[in-house]
């Protein structure tokens, strides 16, 4: 929001003496720029999806902008002490996010969401086929680079071979290795390997492995933001990345057109599927959309959001096919 | 009384009784005898009479290379059926003879390969000749000539399952002793089968007493091509990433280790020790601008450590390379060259592969590439979860590397893994400290299924760091004084590590003892054979 701040052109701390034989309104210029904006927004009933989706590029802006001076600021300091730890820099660079670059919010606190930290990093292994890569992860795993510190890592399982270059290179390039592993939050292994079902496996001491991709998808992102407090709304979400795996992603011509009617119609009302906001219903119908190639014959509604989605950045890992 | 008289009385009837069964048995052996010596007679009369194949069998003359024949001897993984009806020469051992009538089958083996022979009475083979092939001792060498003849039915036991040899003629080259010191059909057996049928298993102690019996087993076959393969790749691997191979010595004048666990020998009027580990001449080949090097070669150890895992004599395969940077360019560049040499075993050598998992079943060997690394916190902080109690900078003892091993194979499903970072503390003096914490050491384990096969890390080329960490190890600097002199006149910085053939080899095919991939292994308790 930092962006649409403006001095104020007139002096709000002045008192004016005003005649009191009418009935009183509160001053239009006591308030600031951004509170005006966001009555604005509550005058309309809704926030206008256009604004949303420019607030989200500008705070990606803004994000991009401040890793790069973190990582500027961390070079320097290694041009000018040449004896400075090349860790330390690193860990300069990625332990700057600015409370504003995320476009979710809650609370970030991994303690809580993953229970006691024991001084070692916590990594998320996902075994996938290389078949079928699971795009909503990789979109998932853009996020989470957004969020936390995360130290992502693909391999290939000796059940495979011939893994084409663009699946090894899926999760951005490599971090300069040599980083400590334990200044990460969080770890992000994909293996590429000759598995039936898309697998998950986390605390494995006291986790059965998660399987399904939409599964996954869940737990992942819940680590960026909390289930939301209307169960309605919970379920609603839910419902609609079931309709996304078991419809547009696998089903026949006939149900992946009656899929796209459902999110036309849905899409009709609101700018996001459940509502104001991004969601993973979003993310997982725009990824099984991309996958099945429905999205070329999509209703008008469809288009749009999907233009809408892919103006938002991170969904440019889902375009891997 | 009158009991005890009855008693006596039917005891002394059984007795008798017992003597005359005795008596008439012997009577009917004595018979058979007489029969048998009669019947021998009678063959050898026959023999003598008419053996119309008379020239197409018997023990040949010992080759001295007399002549030089024209005969080309077929290799017996060559025998398919498009070969079929062809007359042939071969040269193999006698695996097994089994005489049914007027039939002998018998079994040829070469190397792991074994195909089906029949001698049968007809117009080309006389009685005498099948009788003769009966008895040649298993393990005798012998030259046939036979047809080649398409089956019908599958022979199981064989490996080349879909012909069989109609001999003509069938010649004994070597003879073998008629006792063997062990079978190899018990010898080759599946693990826990013989167990079950009561049928006779070989003891690993016999085996190695009859090593060069033992060998013969497909099994042993298998294990010991594959392991030259290991080595293949090795070689092949680093060739091409631009390494040397070096020779270094293996008679030195001072341990590189501490002198507790190295064998003396005496030299001249003094006395040297056998090396621990080429690790002082990498080095120095590192300081000679070698750059990149690695040697095959035997390595010492004198610990009297009598387990499944320890010898006392092995073959080490070691690495040394300067790096740029950071000391992670040599842990990829190893762990590449073992990618390489595993992924090079499971395209070439599956034959190998499964013949070993034949008698010893075990799982695949599973592995990532790039390989996965994990830090020793990380370690430890899966074996606490796990419930283990151990410290920071506690070294690992060997039950903790199997549970560990196993952590890590339920969660990434690999037998492959790097450990990086280990406590300073339990490494030797010459492993580089971390700059960041200086508790902990740029050193590495690699595991396979468990259990460390290599040991690495980037060394120290300061010569003056080198001798405050010799001095902190209480090392007598007079001792070492070649080794840190080298590193005076300027030293790249490098690191390395040196991996065990006969563990890789043991832990790839998933065996469970060391000796079982030494050929002729040593331990504190074996010199011979």
């Amino acid at each position: 929001m930092s962006m649409y701040q403006v001095k104020p052109i007139y002096e709000g701390g002045t008192k004016i003496d005003l005649p009191t034989c009418m009935y009183k309104l509160p001053n239009v210029h006591e308030q600031r720029a951004s509170s005006c904006f966001s009555e604005h927004a509550h005058q309309n009933g809704e926030p206008d999806s256009a604004v949303r989706a420019l607030e989200a590029r500008q705070d990606e802006i803004m994000r991009k902008l401040f890793e790069l001076k973190a990582a500027v600021d961390g070079l320097a300091k290694t041009v000018a002490t040449p004896d400075a730890d090349l860790d330390l820099t690193v860990s300069c660079s990625l332990a700057s996010p600015s409370p504003t670059a995320c476009t979710f919010t809650g609370t970030a606190d991994l303690d809580t969401l993953l229970g006691k930290d024991l001084g070692a990093l916590r990594d998320i292994v996902i075994n996938a086929n290389p078949a079928q890569p699971p795009l909503t992860l990789l979109v998932l795993h853009g996020l989470l680079c957004q969020r936390y510190r995360v130290l992502s890592a693909v391999h290939v399982h000796s059940s495979v071979s011939g893994v084409p270059p663009q699946l090894l290179s899926c999760l951005g390039a490599r971090l300069t290795d040599g980083s400590a592993r334990n200044l990460f939050q969080l770890g992000f292994t994909l293996i590429w390997k000759d598995v039936p079902k898309l697998q998950m496996k986390f605390s494995v001491r006291n986790m059965c492995p998660v399987e399904g991709e939409a599964n996954v998808a869940r737990f992942l992102f819940r680590l960026l933001s909390p289930d939301p407090s209307d169960v309605g709304q919970a379920t609603l979400v839910d419902s609609w990345v079931d309709t996304a795996f078991f419809q547009l992603a696998e089903g026949g011509a006939k149900e992946q057109a009656a899929a796209l009617r459902s999110l036309n119609a849905a899409l009709g009302r609101q700018p996001w599927l459940t509502g104001p906001e991004l969601s993973l219903a979003d993310i997982a119908c725009y990824c099984c959309a991309v996958r099945s190639g429905a999205a070329a014959a999509a209703p008008t509604h469809v288009q749009r959001w999907m233009k809408a989605c892919e103006n938002l950045g991170y969904f440019s890992r889902a375009q891997l096919q | 009384m009158t009991k005890e008289d009855a008693q006596g009385s039917t005891a002394e009837e059984t007795q008798s009784k017992k003597g005359l069964k005795k008596q008439q048995k012997e009577a009917e052996k004595a018979a058979k005898k007489a029969e048998k010596q009669a019947k021998l007679a009678a063959d050898q009369q026959g023999t003598e009479e008419d053996d119309f194949s008379k020239d197409q069998y018997g023990i040949a003359a010992m080759v001295q290379s007399q002549q030089k024949l024209d005969r080309e001897l077929v290799r017996v993984q060559d025998l398919t059926p498009e070969m079929a009806d062809k007359v042939i020469w071969l040269r193999a051992r006698v695996h097994t003879s089994r005489a049914k009538g007027k039939q002998c089958f018998l079994v040829l083996r070469q190397q792991q390969f074994n195909v089906q022979a029949l001698v049968a009475v007809g117009d080309r083979a006389s009685k005498q000749m099948v009788k003769f092939a009966a008895n040649i001792n298993k393990e005798s060498i012998v030259d046939v000539e036979a047809t080649l003849r398409k089956v019908e039915q599958k022979i199981e036991s064989c490996t080349q399952q879909e012909v069989e040899l109609h001999v003509e003629k069938i010649f004994v080259i070597s003879q073998a002793e008629a006792r063997l010191p062990l079978q190899l059909e018990d010898a080759s057996r599946p693990e826990g089968e013989g167990d079950e049928d009561g049928r006779a298993t070989v003891n690993q102690d016999t085996r190695l007493d009859n090593r060069v019996i033992d060998l013969r087993t497909t099994t042993s076959q298998a294990i010991f091509r594959l392991q030259a393969g290991v080595c293949m790749l090795f070689r092949e691997t680093l060739t091409k990433k631009d390494f040397v191979e070096i020779q270094t010595p293996k008679i030195i004048s001072a341990a590189s280790e501490g002198g507790a666990n190295v064998f003396t020998v005496s030299y001249f009027k003094t006395s040297a020790y056998l090396a621990q580990s080429p690790q002082l001449y990498k080095q120095m080949c590192i300081c000679a601008d070698f750059d990149k090097v690695f040697c095959v070669g035997p390595v010492f150890r004198a610990e009297d450590s009598n387990t499944h895992r320890h010898l006392t004599e092995f073959v080490g395969l070691d690495i040394e390379m300067a790096f740029n940077y950071h000391y992670h360019e040599v842990i990829d560049s190893i762990t590449d060259t073992m990618v390489q040499i595993f992924k090079g075993l499971r395209d070439r050598f599956q034959t190998e592969i499964q013949t070993v998992s034949k008698q010893y079943p075990s799982e695949p060997f599973k592995f990532l590439e790039p390989t996965l690394r994990l830090e020793y916190t990380e370690g430890v902080a899966m074996l606490r979860q796990a419930g283990v109690e151990m410290g920071d900078e506690d070294d690992l003892s060997t039950p903790n590397e199997k549970l560990l091993g196993r952590l890590v194979k339920e969660k990434y499903d690999t037998d492959f893994y790097v450990l990086d970072k280990y406590p300073l503390s339990v490494r030797p003096f010459y492993t580089m400290p971390d700059p960041s914490n200086p508790k902990y050491s740029n050193s590495y384990d690699m595991f396979m299924r468990g259990e460390e096969i290599l040991s690495g890390a980037q060394r120290v080329h300061d010569p003056q760091l080198l001798t405050e960490r010799a001095i902190h190890h209480e090392i007598d600097l007079e001792k070492i004084k070649a080794y840190i002199d080298s590193f005076r006149f300027g030293a790249p910085p490098h690191g390395g590590g040196g991996i065990g053939l006969e563990r890789v080899c043991m832990l790839y095919l998933g065996l469970h003892n060391i000796r079982q991939t030494s050929m002729f292994p040593r331990d504190p308790k074996r010199l011979t054979p």
